[in-house]
C-alpha cells in the first residue's frame, strides 16, 4: 500500500488529529495548534484526503457566516498512524538500546 | 496611510483570483482557505493566510497547463460536484490573456511603436516597401512630407525633404523651390549636392552661392569638380592632369584663397531640428540620416589633396630658383587650407600628406632663415598630422560601423522584432485552429487541444517576453533622438546611426552588390539556434513522457 510520504509536518498534523480521532478540526484551529502556515498545511491536508486518510465536511457554525471546511481522519487514516506512531516509538527505543553501550562509554 | 482593513480586502481578493485561476478540483479547497479566512485573527495574518493559500492554488494550475485533462490526477474532494476533472481552459486562458493583453499594452508607449517600427525596417529592403537607410528608394513618408511642406510654403521644410529626396530630379526641384522661398537657404545648394545635374544647371547653383557666401572656398570646389568632371567625360586632356588645367587650376586656387570653408553642416542640423520638432517627425531613420553627409563635394575633396600636392611642387621649385617668399606663400596655403578642412570635417586624412609636407617644407625655410623657434613649431605640428589623421580615421570607422553595444542592441530589436511577428502568427492560427475545429466563436465552447494550449501558451510567453526585451534594447536610442529633437543636442546621432545602419539589415544577412546575402558567420548562429531549438524541443517533449508514464499512486486498500 503506497501512503504519503511522512515528513516531520505532516506528523505534527497527524498528531493533533489523533489527539481526538472522532473531532472534526478546522483548518486555522491546525494551523494554529501546529504551528504551520496555510502554503504548508493545505497541501498536506489535501494529500491525505487524497489518499482517503482524511474525509472532510463543510458545517454552518452561524447564520450569515460562510460555511467551514473541517477535517477528521477516516478509519483508514487512524490506523496508519497509529501504526505509524507504534513504529516510530519502538524505532526510537531500538535506537536508545543500540546507542546505550556507546552512552555508557564502557570499554568494548 | 493604508486603511486597516485594507490587507484583509487584499487577502481576499487574492484568494478569489487564485481559486479563478485554480482546476476545478481544487476549488473546495480554496473555497475552505477563503472561508477560514473569516476566523483568522489580524488583518496582516490573513493576507499572511492568503499568500499561502494563493500559492498552494497556483501551484496546481501550473501543473494542471503542464498536465491537462486525464493526464493529471484529480485530488479528492468531499464535494461530488468536484469530483470529477474539470476543464484546465481557465488557467491557461488567464495566462495567455494577460500575457497578450500586456504585450498589447507596450504599444501604447510610443517608444515602444517606434522601437516595433525600427524592428520592421529590417522587412522594407527584402520586400521593398520604403527607404532605407543609406539606401535611396522611394519613401511615403518624405513624399507626405514634401507635399505638406510645398502646400504650406514651408521652405525649410522643402529643404529638409530636398537633401533627403533619392530622385536627383526631384531633389533639384525641391531645393530651387526652397531657396525660392528663403534666399536664406541658398546653402542648400551646397548640401543637396550637384550628382547627376546638367553642366549649365550646376554653374546656376555655384554662381548663386558664390554671391550669397563669397568668403566661402566650398563654391570653389564645386566648380573645380564640375570642371574636372566635365574634362574627364570629355577626354579633352589626360585623367591625372587636371592642374594642367586653367579653368580648374583658377577655382582650386580661389578655394584655397578663401578666408573660410563651410560645408553648412551646422546650420543643416540646426534646419532638421527645427522641422522635426515643427512636423512632430519621431521618424529615427529621418532623423539620423543626416549623420551620413560630410558635406564636402566627393571628388571636391579627393582635388584638395592633387592642388595642394602641386602647391607643394611648385613651391619647392621656386625654393630650388631662390624665392623663398613665393614658396613660403605656397606652403603656407597648403597648410591653413588643410587647416580650415579639419576644423568642420573630418576629413584631414584625405590631406594629411600634403599637409605634413607644407609644415615639413615650412620648417625647413624657418631653419634655413635661423628662426629656430618657428622651425620647432612647424616640426610639431608635422607630428601631429599623422596622430590627428589616425585619430579621425578611429572616429570615422566608429561612426559608420559603430560600437559593440549597437551592434549588439541592434541585433535584440531585430530579434525581438521577428520574434513578436512570428509568436502573434502562431497565436492567430491557434485561435483560428480552436475555432475551425469548435465550429463557435463562445469562449465556453471552445475546447482547445493540449497541443494547441500549449503552442498558445508559448506563443503569448513569447511575445510577453519579446516586447519587454524589445522596448529595453531600444530605449536608450529613444533617448538620443529625443536628445536631439527636444534640445537640438547631436552628440548621440552617430551612435543612433551606427544603431539604425544595423536594425535595417535582415537578421543574419549582410549587403552585397544591392542585394542582402546570408553573411558565412552567421550560418554558424544558425547552426546553434536549430540545435538549441531543437534541444528544447527534446526535452519538452521528454518532461511530457515522463509525467504521461510515469507510475501513478495506489490508494491504500
Amino acid at each position: 500500500m503506497k501512503t504519503p510520504r511522512l515528513s516531520p509536518q505532516t506528523l505534527r498534523v497527524l498528531e493533533r488529529f489523533v489527539e481526538r480521532p472522532t473531532a472534526w478540526r478546522y483548518g486555522y484551529e491546525l494551523s494554529r495548534e501546529t504551528g504551520l502556515k496555510s502554503g504548508t498545511l493545505y497541501p498536506i491536508l489535501m494529500r491525505l484526503a487524497k489518499y482517503s486518510l482524511l474525509e472532510t465536511k463543510w458545517v454552518t457554525t452561524e447564520d450569515g457566516v460562510p460555511p467551514r471546511h473541517t477535517y477528521r481522519l477516516t478509519p483508514n487514516g487512524v490506523e496508519l498512524v497509529r501504526s505509524t506512531f507504534a513504529n516510530s516509538r519502538v524505532s526510537a527505543r531500538s535506537a536508545l538500546k543500540v546507542r546505550r553501550p556507546a552512552f555508557s562509554g564502557g570499554k568494548a | 496611510m493604508i486603511p486597516a482593513a485594507a490587507p484583509r480586502s487584499v487577502a481576499i481578493a487574492l484568494l478569489r483570483f487564485a481559486i479563478w485561476i485554480a482546476p476545478h478540483d481544487t476549488h473546495d479547497w480554496g473555497h475552505a482557505m477563503l472561508n477560514e479566512l473569516n476566523h483568522v485573527e489580524g488583518n496582516w495574518s490573513a493576507l499572511i493566510w492568503s499568500l499561502g493559500g494563493a500559492g498552494v492554488l497556483a501551484k496546481h494550475a501550473i501543473v494542471a497547463l503542464i498536465l491537462p485533462g486525464a493526464h493529471r490526477r484529480t485530488v479528492s474532494s468531499a464535494s461530488e460536484l468536484f469530483d470529477k476533472e474539470g476543464p484546465m481552459r481557465k488557467p491557461a486562458f488567464a495566462v495567455i490573456a494577460s500575457c497578450v493583453a500586456a504585450s498589447l499594452l507596450f504599444f501604447l508607449a510610443p517608444v515602444f511603436r517606434q522601437a516595433f517600427r525600427v524592428s520592421l525596417a529590417q522587412w522594407h529592403s527584402v520586400f521593398h516597401v520604403k527607404q532605407s537607410f543609406g539606401y535611396p528608394s522611394p519613401d511615403p513618408e518624405l513624399d507626405a512630407l514634401a507635399k505638406k511642406a510645398e502646400h504650406n510654403q514651408d521652405a525649410e521644410a522643402l529643404a529638409y525633404a530636398a537633401v533627403r529626396y533619392p530622385d536627383a530630379v526631384q531633389r533639384a526641384h525641391l531645393a530651387d523651390e526652397a531657396v525660392h522661398l528663403d534666399p536664406n537657404l541658398t546653402w542648400l545648394y551646397a548640401v543637396a549636392g550637384t550628382a547627376y545635374l546638367s553642366p549649365s544647371e550646376i554653374d546656376r547653383r555655384v554662381s548663386l552661392l558664390k554671391q550669397w557666401d563669397p568668403e566661402n572656398g566650398l563654391s570653389h570646389l564645386f566648380a573645380a569638380q564640375k570642371i574636372g568632371a566635365t574634362a574627364t567625360y570629355s577626354k579633352g586632356f589626360p585623367l591625372g592632369k587636371l592642374e594642367q588645367n586653367p579653368s580648374w587650376e583658377k577655382e582650386m586656387d580661389a578655394a584655397f584663397q578663401s578666408p573660410k570653408l563651410d560645408n553648412y553642416l551646422d546650420r543643416q542640423n540646426q534646419l532638421d531640428h527645427r522641422v522635426l520638432s515643427r512636423y512632430r517627425l519621431d521618424d529615427p531613420f529621418q532623423a539620423a540620416s543626416g549623420e551620413e553627409r560630410y558635406g564636402f563635394p566627393n571628388y571636391g575633396v579627393w582635388e584638395c589633396s592633387l592642388y595642394a600636392q602641386s602647391l607643394l611642387e611648385s613651391g619647392q621649385t621656386l625654393e630650388a630658383q631662390g624665392d623663398r617668399k613665393s614658396a613660403f606663400e605656397k606652403y603656407s596655403a597648403v597648410a591653413r587650407f588643410g587647416q580650415m578642412m579639419s576644423i568642420d570635417s573630418e576629413l584631414t586624412f584625405f590631406m594629411s600628406k600634403p599637409l605634413k609636407g607644407a609644415y615639413s617644407r615650412l620648417g625647413a625655410l624657418s631653419q634655413t632663415e635661423g628662426n629656430k623657434a618657428a622651425a620647432a613649431f612647424y616640426g610639431a605640428l608635422a607630428d601631429q598630422v599623422d596622430k590627428t589623421a589616425e585619430r579621425e580615421r578611429a572616429l570615422l570607422r566608429s561612426r559608420f560601423s559603430g560600437s559593440e553595444v549597437s551592434h549588439w542592441n541592434a541585433f535584440l530589436v531585430r530579434l525581438s522584432g521577428l520574434s513578436i511577428l512570428f509568436c502573434a502568427a502562431l497565436l492567430l492560427l491557434c485561435v483560428l485552429g480552436v475555432i475551425v475545429r469548435n465550429h463557435s466563436l463562445r469562449l465556453r465552447s471552445l475546447h482547445p487541444s493540449r497541443l494547441t494550449l500549449a503552442l498558445g501558451f508559448g506563443a503569448a510567453v513569447g511575445s510577453l517576453l519579446s516586447s519587454a526585451v524589445l522596448f529595453v534594447s531600444y530605449w536608450p536610442y529613444s533617448e538620443l533622438l529625443q536628445r536631439f529633437l527636444s534640445k537640438g543636442d547631436d552628440s548621440g546621432m552617430s551612435e543612433l546611426s551606427a544603431f539604425l545602419r544595423d536594425a535595417q539589415h535582415p537578421i543574419g544577412s549582410r549587403f552585397s552588390l544591392g542585394t542582402w546575402v546570408v553573411s558565412s558567420s552567421m550560418t554558424v548562429f544558425y547552426f546553434w539556434f536549430a540545435i538549441t531549438i531543437l534541444c528544447a524541443l527534446a526535452l519538452l517533449i521528454a518532461v511530457f513522457r515522463h509525467f504521461q508514464t510515469r507510475q501513478r499512486a495506489h490508494l491504500p486498500a
